[in-house]
């Protein structure tokens, strides 16, 4: 009896728990989305952020996506041995640079650099009571830190991941002609035989949510956050853990209801 | 410093976009700037053509496939941009065909002549070259239609097999199993019969061997004959003997001709002949009665023993005649 009282206490702790999550996570949402009227105090802050979350973050993201490009072109033509022409390996680099690698490892890869420095940060300015004094000043938290941050990462990220796209095609491209010795006009033949201008759009659409996903994640677990430096650090990594978590749920969540029902529509 | 960052934010966006768009319409081979003329075919049916796919001239890539819409009267027309360029040959015809077994199509432009020799394909370009300015085209069927014929062939197997299987259910097996043992049956039967009838059927045998052993020796002289005929007989011999028939037939002929016209005459002859014998009869009927001088002289024997000594007398007359001519003739020259 004791037993089964106890599973349900648990049972129903852990719900009670997850909706609160929910619903304080939700109310943090609706928080930023209101916090777009104040228009005095976020428009200054998104170049900054923008520049930060951004710019900052092209030469990480144009690192993995010329290693990218380069190792999926000659994966590409490993598994083309034979039966399949080569100049699919230009088809292969360009469809799942665009539909999925581009976006999602620059997703990751930002997951981490954006979301715990925006959680760090947050965080930090939270034990130190900075957002405290930001609020006896008269400053609204949501509209001076958060959204100026989700506003550059919904702008940026789909920056980041086209800038990552291009070099991870172009990385392929390089490898086909100096490595698998494939012409430029094959590598292109395969690039152009079925290439739609769907794919770039759904991937930077899936990259927007990413951004959104992200710093949201970052700031709301930087917000939270209680405990000194060990906080801190509990913040940063629970940011870029949800910020993984979110990405990849997104990505399953575009490919089910877009990608998946554009194929059944044709 | 706030300006520089929000110069170089705005700068990185606006590069990236323009660097995006720019490979975008790459990748989609717009004509930004470039001049190219537009050509219209129509289809029944496009397969998987699709919008982007080239258009090829004698195996050169010259263009695009630009749009493809449904028109009225259950066409589809394609709209393709081809470069400046490249001319269309003589009486034009839009081929859509799969340009290789990975799902990827074109256009092939082919002059009417160089079609394939399909009675469909050429019903079809005929059908569709009736819209004016506008190029007829067909859609040869691709490697998925192929596919699906073979695959609806491989269902039809499958049901006759289905049927089969149906159809040769256990009764089936039993009724032939039952067929297999009466056969058996018969088979032991017949071995019987043989077995008791194998004394006449030896004579039989025997028999016939000496019937056949019989016609052999008669084949071998036939045979024999015919090498011996075959060998007096020279060709020339054959000819002569042909030719003599020949003449012998023509006289057989002229004879039968002349037999003929003998049978005729021979005819008339004997009714000739008819008339003669009934007059004739009736003179000796006449002279049996008596009549005429013959009939009395033949019936009268006094005057045949007067007549009789008439030519006595006159036999002594000869020959006092010509024993005493000088009595009877005198011959006076002056």
């Amino acid at each position: 009896m004791g037993t089964t009282t106890h599973i349900a206490e648990g049972i129903g702790s852990a719900t009670l728990h997850g909706l609160r999550s929910v619903g304080a996570n939700a109310r943090f949402v609706g928080e930023t989305v209101s916090a777009v009227r104040d228009v005095r105090t976020w428009p200054g802050q998104v170049a900054t952020q923008a520049w930060r979350l951004g710019v900052a973050s092209l030469p990480l993201a144009t690192f993995i996506a010329l290693f990218t490009g380069i190792v999926l072109a000659l994966l590409a033509s490993y598994s083309f041995t034979g039966a399949v022409p080569l100049y699919f390996v230009g088809t292969l680099v360009e469809k799942t640079i665009t539909l999925e690698l581009a976006p999602v490892l620059t997703g990751l890869a930002l997951a981490g650099r954006v979301g715990a420095n925006i959680a760090a940060e947050l965080g930090t300015m939270r034990v130190t009571e900075q957002i405290d004094a930001l609020e006896t000043l008269g400053y609204d938290p949501t509209s001076f830190l958060v959204l100026p941050r989700v506003i550059a990462g919904v702008i940026m990220f789909p920056v980041v991941v086209a800038a990552s796209m291009l070099v991870a095609v172009a990385a392929g491209w390089l490898a086909s002609v100096m490595l698998l010795h494939l012409s430029s006009p094959e590598f292109t033949k395969g690039v152009r035989l079925f290439f739609e201008a769907f794919d770039v759009e759904y991937g930077l659409v899936k990259s927007a949510s990413f951004g959104l996903a992200v710093t949201l994640a970052g700031s709301v677990c930087g917000l939270k956050t209680s405990g000194g430096a060990v906080g801190v650090g509990r913040a940063a990594t629970s940011a870029v853990v949800y910020s993984a978590i979110l990405i990849l749920v997104l990505d399953a969540m575009w490919a089910i209801t877009w990608l998946l029902g554009r194929g059944n529509g044709r | 410093m706030k300006h520089t960052k929000d110069a170089l934010v705005g700068l990185v966006v606006l590069g990236v976009i323009v660097a995006t768009i720019g490979a975008v319409a790459w990748a989609k081979q717009a004509d930004i700037g470039s001049r190219r003329h537009d050509v219209y075919a129509r289809f029944h049916d496009v397969g998987n053509a699709r919008v982007g796919n080239a258009v090829v001239i004698r195996g050169v890539v010259g263009g695009r496939i630009e749009a493809i819409e449904l028109a009225p009267a259950g066409w589809v027309n394609v709209k393709m941009k081809l470069d400046p360029s490249v001319q269309l040959p003589n009486d034009p015809v839009v081929l859509l065909n799969e340009s290789s077994l990975f799902g990827d199509w074109q256009a092939t432009v082919v002059e009417r002549g160089a079609l394939p020799q399909d009675a469909a394909v050429q019903r079809e370009v005929r059908e569709a070259a009736h819209g004016g300015d506008v190029i007829p085209g067909v859609s040869l069927p691709g490697i998925g239609k192929l596919t699906a014929v073979a695959g609806q062939i491989a269902g039809d197997v499958a049901n006759v097999a289905s049927r089969f299987g149906t159809s040769f259910d256990d009764q089936a097996a039993r009724e032939l199993r039952a067929t297999i043992r009466n056969v058996a049956d018969l088979s032991t039967t017949l071995r019987t019969v043989a077995r008791d009838h194998a004394s006449d059927l030896d004579t039989l045998s025997n028999q016939l061997r000496a019937a056949v052993l019989t016609m052999n020796r008669t084949a071998g002289s036939v045979e024999l004959t015919a090498r011996r005929l075959d060998s007096a007989v020279t060709s020339d011999e054959i000819a002569q003997l042909v030719e003599n028939f020949s003449v012998a037939s023509s006289e057989l002929r002229r004879t039968t001709v002349q037999v003929r016209e003998l049978t005729s005459r021979l005819a008339a002859t004997q009714a000739k002949a008819d008339v003669f014998l009934s007059t004739s009869d009736s003179v000796l009927a006449k002279i049996n009665h008596g009549q005429g001088s013959l009939g009395l002289f033949v019936n009268d024997p006094g005057l045949y023993r007067r007549a009789d000594s008439l030519f006595a007398e006159l036999k002594a007359l000869a020959a006092d005649i010509r024993a005493n001519p000088k009595k009877y003739v005198s011959i006076r020259l002056f």
